[in-house]
């Protein structure tokens, strides 16, 4: 166990209030939790996570997972938390990981500048792609996106995928505002917000303190079951591939073939408590590339990407 | 339709896919806020607060209980006392010096004859911590914001203001009600301070600049605030403990602030359920026979039967007899002790019957509950009809219930069966050639006389296996400490050994975590000389009486058999109708809407939503119409209902 590691283990279950400064202190870090030696070799797999989760309680329930994937490949998997997407893909740039998990945007920017490329897509309710919906209260008034002039919303971050990109491109598309990122309100909304969270975004909606909440479609599973009766979807995006697992350039062919398989086993009935630590999922489908060519048009028409 | 074994499917997911957030901060702090994992969506995950958020809204809840549990509140403000330390030394010093003022008030130690007067102190102590609790936070609150310095960097901004944001959420109950204008006015300022921190993009792509100066002019509505009302915070002596915000010129002195439970807090039935088994279809009931079994399933599973608070916080009986057995997750923090148990002679549920003691009890199985009077784990009823309407009345504060609901929750209760269990004969006796040699063992030493026992009995002297495993009888073995718990003098309920495998934990206040822990503490406690084989046996023995055929249902959906039992409760309607029962159809229609709510984010094919929010409004203005008297309409919105369920029955899964 790393120094980093012990450290947040020993501060966060006796004082949980110092956890968020500490980890804040640790931004500049590459990674939250570091086990993985500069050169590791080839004889074994290096997996980066992203902490969309408590990294402790992460870290804890993917370790049946990669058991499995161990046990499967007959290579050792060594696996840690990494502070963002970004550490992640620098990681696999130098070499350090070799596979990780990535949401849409994010992967074509690092498909982009380091070429890591995904091989396997998650599935949720037997699907392999979601969405980003505009939802508001009930009762508002609010019937259509017209509606919404000169009204406020919130969306989730400004580089977020179901929480920006693909919500802004539902009002462009509507004709509503201009295609521009950088004055998002355009001549339309009297005010957009980025929450910071879907959960702060659609509770700002709920509150009624915005009028409309651009987020992802599951953004409504973190409202009460009384609070989702007030809200309704009055649009939805363009299909947003499901978030997926990405291999580092350069990664061996056999091991690659070896991780893929293995990760597709855990779709098995048997193995499906398994999946549950990996963020959620239902379970994995193969993918390439191309399937992420319709987020990397989307991120090419914002600017994210340049040609 | 209770049994539970034909709920077959896939599960829903419960998640968020988050998208991409560049901000290493962001990523960081929104693990903390954020929680993604599976579950049956009626189902309510626990709300992910900061831990000084947490501990404040703990504390106001415990607070304003009689008695207060001091321990939890001492540890609670501790930890908020912990987190001040990090960032502002001084302020934590001197939390800390009224933090040990607080404790001595509270609980004062007599003097030589002179007994300190224990209301008072509890009035007294409490008052202060909240008033310390309340000032401590407030200061956390401002040191964050305060953190952000004219040349602080993006990361130290967003880190500061996100804590102090997530700090903010510790009011987020009380301040929306007691001064909504300004509450609203701060959520904005938050919103406009959040977008306002830009972005540092993905690898340097899409990053856009802070402006801190926007951020600083938006925080400092929410410090000024906050100073003003609660730097210096001092709580009157008023009924309930709440952070009064006086100096605002919005504050709504009259304002009703709802009760919410405090963070810790789980009343979700458990998943899966335990296995239901009604007598009724065993013996092949039709429905004309089981109007009364009907209208009592509708009123265990009902909150409407039940005062405030618990009405609103939708307890039922079903809530911690999930099932008619038990729930053991079920608790509360202040009321609870171990898990599956709580105080029921509390402040909080039914302040009038309130018996000034923490006394959780475990919360009993009600399988074969016919077989088992007198009730109450001291025995104090002897009837279950008279144990069924103190519940409603004195523990839940409810009012008084019509006879008919009285005869229908009596009629469904008498129908809970004990679960079958091979491994007994009908003597009570096992069953040879389905059991352990260990267990056979067991069963020798249970009908053995120990003389250090009770002046000679052996265990099945009490829990007589030809009879359920009970003798009507209340012992005191003990188990209650010494002498501390008025409650329970004169002994306690011999309890039934049936279905009890799947119970624990075990004794009256669920102190014993397992039925080998079960078999030692009668061990020491009576000297019966049993060595480690005989303990062994004895547990083996007590594990076969328990047992019993799937004590759990197999799967975790359980849409397809809510909707039938709706069903089987709106069966009532027209006896109720012919009745003149006009009370008992509101109940009736409030509780079905009620469920139909909390249970059709269930449904595995959200595509199927619709139908169910359709069936909803059906029910809804089925309740409309009858609280208007148009019986007409309310009959034709309930046969809409049934016609929209018959039609997509095999969709609703």
């Amino acid at each position: 166990m790393s120094r980093v590691m012990r450290f947040i283990r020993v501060l966060s279950p006796k004082a949980p209030g110092l956890f968020l400064p500490v980890a804040a202190l640790l931004v500049f870090s590459t990674f939250l939790f570091a086990p993985v030696p500069v050169h590791a070799g080839d004889k074994e797999l290096r997996v980066a996570f992203i902490p969309l989760e408590n990294p402790e309680k992460l870290i804890s329930d993917v370790k049946p997972a990669m058991n499995f994937l161990e046990k499967e490949m007959g290579r050792k998997v060594r696996y840690f938390i990494t502070l963002n997407y970004s550490a992640a893909v620098e990681a696999m740039i130098s070499e350090k990981a070799d596979v990780s998990f990535m949401s849409p945007l994010p992967y074509v920017l690092a498909n982009k500048y380091s070429g890591v490329e995904a091989v396997l897509g998650e599935i949720y309710d037997g699907k392999s792609y979601y969405y980003s919906r505009i939802f508001v209260r009930k009762g508002s008034g609010i019937k259509r996106l017209s509606d919404l002039k000169g009204k406020t919303i919130a969306y989730v971050d400004p580089i977020s995928s179901s929480g920006f990109m693909y919500p802004h491109d539902i009002f462009v598309r509507a004709g509503l505002v201009d295609g521009g990122l950088e004055k998002p309100e355009g001549r339309f909304f009297r005010r957009v917000y980025f929450a910071g969270g879907d959960q702060q975004a659609i509770n700002s909606m709920v509150g009624g303190f915005v009028d409309a909440a651009g987020v992802s479609q599951y953004a409504l599973n973190l409202l009460r079951p009384e609070q989702r009766d007030q809200v309704v979807a009055i649009a939805q995006s363009a299909r947003i591939p499901s978030h997926n697992v990405v291999v580092r350039k350069g990664l061996a062919s056999e091991i690659r073939q070896k991780f893929i398989a293995a990760m597709m086993k855990m779709n098995r009935p048997r193995n499906r408590g398994l999946l549950r630590a990996l963020y959620g999922t239902d379970g994995y489908v193969r993918v390439d590339h191309s399937r992420y060519k319709s987020v990397a048009d989307m991120a090419r028409k914002y600017g994210f990407l340049k040609e | 339709m209770k049994c539970g074994l034909k709920t077959p499917g896939a599960r829903l997911a419960l998640r968020v896919k988050h998208s991409l957030t560049i901000s290493a901060w962001l990523l960081a702090a929104g693990l903390l806020v954020m929680s993604f994992r599976p579950a049956s969506a009626h189902i309510v995950p626990p709300e992910e607060l900061h831990p000084v958020a947490e501990s404040y809204r703990r504390v106001s809840f415990i607070l304003n209980l009689n008695p207060v549990l001091w321990p939890q509140v001492w540890s609670d403000m501790e930890r908020i006392q912990k987190a001040l330390g990090a960032v502002d030394l001084p302020g934590a010093k001197k939390y800390s010096a009224e933090l040990a003022t607080a404790k001595r008030v509270a609980q004062p130690v007599g003097r030589g004859d002179e007994e300190p007067d224990m209301v008072v102190a509890r009035k007294n102590g409490s008052r202060l911590a909240f008033s310390l609790v309340t000032r401590g936070v407030t200061s956390l609150l401002i040191s964050r914001l305060d953190g952000i310095k004219a040349d602080s960097n993006r990361e130290e901004v967003k880190s500061r203001l996100n804590e102090a944001r997530r700090v903010f959420q510790a009011f987020a109950e009380t301040l929306p009600h007691l001064d909504p204008e300004a509450w609203k006015r701060m959520q904005i300022h938050w919103l406009e301070a959040s977008s306002h921190l830009g972005a540092a993009g993905v690898m340097g792509v899409g990053a856009r600049p802070m402006d801190l100066g926007k951020i600083r002019e938006n925080t400092a509505f929410i410090r000024r605030y906050f100073h003003a009302n609660f730097s210096g915070f001092r709580a009157g002596k008023e009924h309930r403990f709440l952070p009064r915000p006086v100096a605002s010129e919005t504050y709504v002195e009259t304002a009703k602030v709802p009760w919410r439970l405090p963070p810790g807090s789980d009343i979700n039935k458990q998943l899966p359920r335990p296995r239901q088994i009604l007598g009724m279809a065993e013996r092949g009931a039709s429905e004309a026979e089981t109007f009364l079994i009907a209208l009592g399933d509708m009123a265990f599973d009902s909150a409407e039967i039940f005062g405030e608070p618990a009405r609103s916080l939708g307890v039922s009986c079903n809530t911690c007899h999930n099932k008619g057995v038990t729930n053991p997750k079920l608790f509360i923090p202040g009321l609870s002790r171990e898990k599956g148990g709580m105080d029921v002679s509390n402040s909080f549920f039914a302040g009038h019957a309130n018996n000034g003691l923490h006394d959780p009890l475990d919360t009993p199985d009600l399988r074969g509950i016919r077989f088992t009077a007198p009730y109450g784990r001291n025995g104090r009823f002897a009837s279950l009809r008279e144990f069924v309407r103190n519940v409603i009345v004195n523990e839940f504060n409810g009012p008084e219930p019509d006879p008919m609901i009285m005869d229908g929750m009596i009629a469904y209760m008498n129908e809970f069966e004990f679960l079958p269990n091979p491994k007994l004969k009908k003597s009570g006796k096992l069953n040879p050639g389905k059991v352990s040699e260990a267990a056979l063992r067991g069963e020798k030493i249970f009908n053995r006389k120990f003389p250090l026992m009770m002046g000679g009995m052996s265990c099945a002297s009490c829990h007589i296996p030809s009879a359920n495993f009970v003798d009507h009888k209340r012992h005191n073995i003990g188990s209650t400490g010494e002498g501390n718990q008025p409650f329970h003098v004169g002994g306690l309920d011999t309890p039934t050994l049936l279905s009890s495998k799947f119970t624990a934990p075990y004794f009256h206040d669920g102190s014993l975590p397992t039925l080998r822990a079960v078999s030692e503490w009668f061990n020491r406690q009576f000297n019966l000389g049993l060595n480690r084989e005989d303990i062994v046996g004895l547990t083996s023995y007590l594990e076969a009486v328990g047992d019993g055929v799937q004590g759990i249902e197999d799967t975790v959906y359980t849409l397809e058999s809510e909707l039938e039992e709706f069903k089987f409760f709106l069966s009532t309607y027209e006896r109720l109708k012919q009745r003149k029962k006009k009370e008992l159809i509101t109940i009736l229609l409030k509780t079905v809407v009620r469920e139909v709510q909390a249970h059709k984010w269930d449904v595995q094919d959200k595509g199927n939503l619709p139908i169910l929010n359709e069936m909803e409004k059906k029910l809804n203005e089925a309740l409309r119409a009858h609280l208007a008297g148009d019986v007409k309409m309310t009959d034709g919105k309930i046969a809409a209902y049934h016609a929209l369920y018959q039609e997509n029955q095999d969709k609703l899964k």
